[in-house]
């Protein structure tokens, strides 16, 4: 496959699906009134969302993205208060210790549903918190350079790597028990290869080792690396789907790569504590399900990558989500050998 | 020989003691990971065993040349802090250490009275405050004759009480705390200047740039913070 | 002269623009105010301001950002010298020289030279940064894997540790107390907490932003509120005497030594401006005929601090743009700016928008140079904030300082850290450690030990890896002999009887 191909190929999905979206116009939540009044004169001040994460990066841009798009529609204004560390906990903890008042929300990402999988004493994101929308889900991919000569595509790298004899390298994340550190185990176990991975704790050097050929390949999401692709520096050789979504039509999925394991995803969400009022609640689900759908949401959810699957899920989409991926997870870290509390 | 002064022996044994602690705690860690051999107390053993082998290092070198040893060419650069009797006493340390304490303890004994007693979460409220002004009566009836000691731990009070009070409510308590300490006393120029340096603060921080500060989350500091912000925002 | 005419064009695009030109000023004041406000710097205005940027076009909100960056770094040398407190770690070699001129009543001499070599050594890497951004670029991030990184970690910290303790053992003790202090909080390679006994919100481990506060601002308050309470306070002596350009030319060595020290820090990704001021400042010591007068207001060592860290301004935009590769806590948000505009810093952005690239690059070369207008007309009237008595500036420090320390991460722990570090750095400066010292090895403790991980893990646990890797065992080896000749200057090369004893 080459570069110009698969280059065209992704603007083509892309170019469609936007089309799709503007003409038909048939987003999920377009069936909900176009505007609520909340209770008792709720809400008559800013709300505050909680972010467990920098502003730079991508929990801190959906969280901008979606409080703008609830304040576009409700006029009711949003104050994001970033608390970044501990891979998501500080921040949970923060919320967890503010008034449960319907003032406060929460940005949150599938790292919480992982963090109370093995451990049940953090929050259960489907059941300690009311989640008002998931916004984004997208899936992983495997990288390598497109310039690369060693190997051009998966069967040739699975072959080159268990060439190396373990000497090979992959750039990944820098948590046990995290999303991608279990998926490349997943990978590993499926293919009989091995692989050292080399953990960066954050997202540009990660690129940047691919990039100066300090590692062999990368796992990473697909809208995280965008630029990287559209500048065809890094290509995908591996979707982590069942079913390659069409923008990558031409890279080999879980079923072309003959690997037969249950791929995991990533997903951000908006959450409120499950001790604030009923009515606030039913309120703030409205307000965010109605401004997924908001243009300027959606014009940055594209951008991002994250129109190639279904990226929305409602209350009940969202818990049944978060169930499932803590079922998943635990399950996982058993066969690990994880301590689960 | 033997030239080894007091101070420099409580100083060998904190470098050491502390290295110890740390090394035995990190047993609490030593979990293995699968893709890194070293695991995650490698890096920090080695430095705890720099740390005892320097201030050995330290100790031996003072015992031989006293205090003039293996001074480095290019001078210290922060021998500027008042080197008074009165402060250096052993008496000093242990009553400012006990003051260094008490903020800490507002972080911890409420938490452990509402467990305890299982209260309901009405009633934190009520703990909280009441602990924090025991201890903070305490605070004043212990650093009474210890003037510099009040000075340290003040704003370690202001901090510790933040989470649950909020800045905007205690700033500006803590102004005027601090001016005490510095030694002004008169009430109507601390008054304006706690009203300018609040004002100056709210006014570029909040109003203009949006900065959200701590609102605090017990009643009534908490409905304070929020009106603060509310209304200046 | 391609990059000539470019430089044209982009200088024409921004002063053609009011809105651009009322970016850039504000940019620039706004970067030399909080830079020069002790107890604030130019991380917390770019943290408060980067929602904002979003409303701006991306040439703009860039541009301000890379404005603030250059006329930051000069304006937290205005506190590190009035006030001893570094308004970023890049200024703390600053303050070693810079607070004794001002205790001898030479403030305005210090300020002027700092406001003299930020410009120059500002410009002249943004001269660099223009002519050879894409080539330099490629060539860190290949030639600079993890291995190499760590081993300039090594090598930095082995030149750290005999700056500004009283001995060879307390300043290795200060290197290894802030390596200790960066171990809190989530591992580097496994997310295991480590050292939070148990405290959620200490596992997002210690910022390097309160603990500066910390020990610089609420050191000095304290140390100055003891002698008001001995009755031996001084207040500092006020002089707005600038240097003669005769007296700044004498030092023209150090200054072209500092500005290409500082480049070539620079440009590695992660390592940045602080490295930069530390061996600026340690090359001049290591240099000088006159060793003993450094640490006590000696305007050399001013100068080779400031032009070190403004020379890394310009370098550090290189990995940024070039590669979408932040060096620092500034061009990570600058990466922050990029995304809210839907663009990716890196090879595209060349292709796509040089003119943004153009107008940044305009932008800086206009901030330094303005460093030298602004930045004198500035100094003049902050050197009055010395004028304020003691009892109402302490308060005022310490909100500010607190307002600095929340609001990089909004967590109300960091508050707390930067009062312990206060009273922590009142103790051990009173027994002749180097809280610079504990702060460098506290931001490339993380640094240094993520990247041994690393190479560790590249070079399959085998040390002698290092061997097959030439730049990383230069800088290795480089460290080494820095360690050996701290050593043998301690103890085997006695001189007489140092003057100042205890």
């Amino acid at each position: 496959m080459t570069v110009k191909k698969y280059l065209l190929n992704a603007s083509v999905a892309l170019a469609m699906s936007a089309i799709a979206g503007h003409a038909a116009a048939e987003c999920a939540t377009d069936s909900l009134p176009a505007s609520m009044e909340g209770p008792d004169g709720y809400p008559e001040r800013a709300l505050t969302m909680i972010v467990p994460y920098g502003p730079a990066g991508g929990s801190g841009q959906v969280a901008q993205a979606m409080a703008e798009a609830v304040t576009g529609l409700t006029d009711v204004s949003i104050n994001r208060d970033h608390k970044p560390g501990g891979s998501g906990t500080v921040g949970m903890t923060a919320y967890m210790a503010a008034p449960a008042d319907g003032y406060t929300v929460l940005e949150h990402i599938d790292d919480a549903a992982s963090a109370h999988a093995l451990d049940s004493t953090k929050p259960n994101p489907a059941d300690d918190l009311i989640p008002l929308v998931t916004s984004q889900i997208t899936f992983s991919q495997i990288y390598i350079r497109t310039e690369e000569d060693r190997f051009t595509d998966w069967n040739s790298f699975v072959e080159w790597v268990k060439a190396q004899d373990g000497k090979a390298t992959i750039a990944n994340v820098s948590k046990e028990g995290s999303m991608e550190r279990v998926t490349m185990k997943f990978i590993t176990d499926a293919t009989g290869m091995q692989i050292q991975q080399i953990s960066f704790d954050k997202g540009a050097p990660r690129y940047g080792a691919l990039a100066g050929g300090q590692v062999d390949a990368l796992f990473e999401q697909p809208g995280d690396v965008r630029s990287f692709l559209d500048a065809g520096k890094f290509k995908p050789i591996l979707t982590i789907l069942k079913e390659a979504p069409d923008a990558f039509a031409d890279v080999p999925d879980l079923v072309d790569a003959g690997l037969d394991f249950e791929p995991l995803l990533r997903f951000r969400g908006f959450y409120v504590n499950a001790g604030a009022p009923e009515d606030r609640v039913e309120w703030l689900k409205w307000a965010f399900q109605k401004a997924y759908c908001q243009e300027d949401y959606q014009a940055y959810n594209e951008s991002k990558f994250m129109t190639l699957i279904d990226s929305y899920r409602d209350t009940d989409g969202s818990k049944e989500l978060i169930t499932e991926t803590v079922a998943q997870y635990r399950a996982v870290y058993k066969t690990m050998g994880l301590e689960v509390k | 020989m033997g030239k080894l002064t007091k101070g420099q022996i409580v100083e060998g044994a904190f470098w050491l003691i502390l290295a110890a602690f740390f090394f035995a705690y990190s047993f609490e860690f030593n979990n293995n990971i699968e893709i890194y051999k070293y695991g995650a107390t490698l890096w920090p053993r080695v430095i705890l065993l720099l740390i005892a082998l320097a201030a050995i290092g330290q100790l031996l070198d003072q015992r031989k040349n006293g205090d003039a040893a293996s001074t480095s060419k290019i001078a210290a650069i922060h021998e500027d802090s008042a080197q008074d009797s009165q402060h250096n006493s052993l008496g000093w340390y242990i009553n400012t250490f006990i003051l260094l304490c008490l903020p800490f303890a507002y972080m911890i004994v409420p938490d452990i009275i509402i467990e305890k007693t299982g209260t309901p979460e009405e009633g934190t409220a009520k703990i909280n405050i009441i602990c924090g002004a025991v201890l903070f009566l305490a605070y004043i009836a212990i650093s009474w004759r210890n003037h510099v000691g009040a000075i340290l731990t003040l704003p370690l009070f202001f901090a510790a009480m933040m989470q649950d009070m909020g800045f905007y409510a205690l700033a500006p308590v803590f102004i005027i705390g601090v001016m005490i300490l510095m030694g002004e006393r008169r009430p109507t120029r601390m008054a304006m200047v706690m009203l300018l340096i609040y004002g100056i603060l709210i006014a570029f921080f909040v109003s203009l740039l949006y900065v959200g500060l701590p609102t605090g989350y017990i009643s009534p500091f908490y409905d304070f913070g929020t009106w603060m912000v509310n209304t200046f925002q | 002269m391609d990059a000539f005419n470019n430089f044209l064009t982009g200088t024409v695009t921004l002063f053609s623009d009011p809105i651009g030109i009322l970016i850039f000023f504000g940019g620039v004041v706004g970067g030399m105010l909080f830079g020069a406000i002790p107890g604030v710097s130019m991380l917390t205005l770019a943290a408060i301001l980067l929602p904002f940027t979003a409303h701006l076009s991306p040439e703009h909100g860039i541009m301000l950002f890379s404005v603030i960056y250059c006329t930051g770094v000069y304006g937290g040398a205005i506190t590190a010298i009035l006030f001893n407190i570094p308004g970023a770690p890049e200024n703390a070699p600053t303050a070693f020289d810079g607070y004794p001129m001002t205790q001898n009543g030479e403030a305005g001499k210090a300020v002027g030279a700092a406001v003299m070599c930020s410009a120059i050594g500002g410009v002249a890497s943004c001269i660099v940064m223009m002519a050879a951004t894409a080539a330099i670029a490629d060539w860190a991030i290949s030639a600079f894997g993890p291995p190499e990184i760590f081993a300039l970690v090594f090598f930095g910290l082995a030149v750290a540790a005999s700056v500004g303790a009283k001995s060879f053992w307390k300043g290795w003790l200060s290197i290894m107390a802030g390596l200790m202090i960066a171990v809190v909080g989530l591992d580097p390679v496994g997310g295991l907490e480590r050292y939070n006994f148990d405290m959620p919100y200490l596992a997002a481990g210690i910022h390097f932003i309160p603990t500066i506060l910390g020990f610089f601002a609420v050191s000095e308050i304290f140390v100055q509120a003891e002698k008001k309470a001995t009755g031996s306070y001084n207040a500092p002596k006020l002089s707005v005497d600038f240097p003669t350009f005769k007296e700044l030319w004498q030092h023209k060595i150090a200054v072209v030594r500092s500005a290409i020290i500082g480049f070539f820090c620079g440009v590695l990704p992660g390592i940045g401006a602080t490295l930069a001021a530390f061996m600026g400042y340690n090359e001049a010591v290591r240099w000088s005929k006159d060793r003993e007068g450094f640490g006590k207001g000696k305007m050399e060592g001013v100068i080779s601090s400031e032009t070190a860290n403004n020379a890394a301004t310009g370098a550090a935009m290189i990995p940024l743009l070039a590669l979408g590769l932040p060096g620092g806590a500034l061009t990570a948000m600058m990466v922050g700016v990029f995304q809210m505009h839907d663009m990716e810093p890196g090879p595209l952005v060349f292709i796509n928008s040089p003119d943004l690239v153009w107008v940044v690059f305009a932008a800086m070369f206009f901030a330094n140079l303005s460093i030298l207008l602004v930045g004198f007309l500035e100094a003049k009237t902050i050197v009055n904030l010395l004028r304020i008595p003691f009892q109402y500036l302490a308060p005022l420090i310490l909100l500010l300082a607190t307002v600095g320390a929340y609001a990089v991460r909004g967590l109300t722990i960091d508050v707390v850290v930067m009062f312990v570090a206060g009273v922590a750095g009142f103790f051990l400066r009173r027994s002749g450690y180097s809280v610079a010292g504990i702060v460098l090895g506290l931001i490339l403790g993380k640094i240094g030990e993520q990247t041994f991980a690393q190479a560790m893990q590249m070079l399959h646990f085998e040390f002698s890896g290092f061997l097959g890797r030439p730049i990383a065992l230069g800088l290795l080896i480089a460290g080494f002999i820095t360690i050996l000749a701290s050593i043998y200057g301690a103890f085997f090369k006695k001189v007489p009887a140092s003057s100042s004893a205890g």
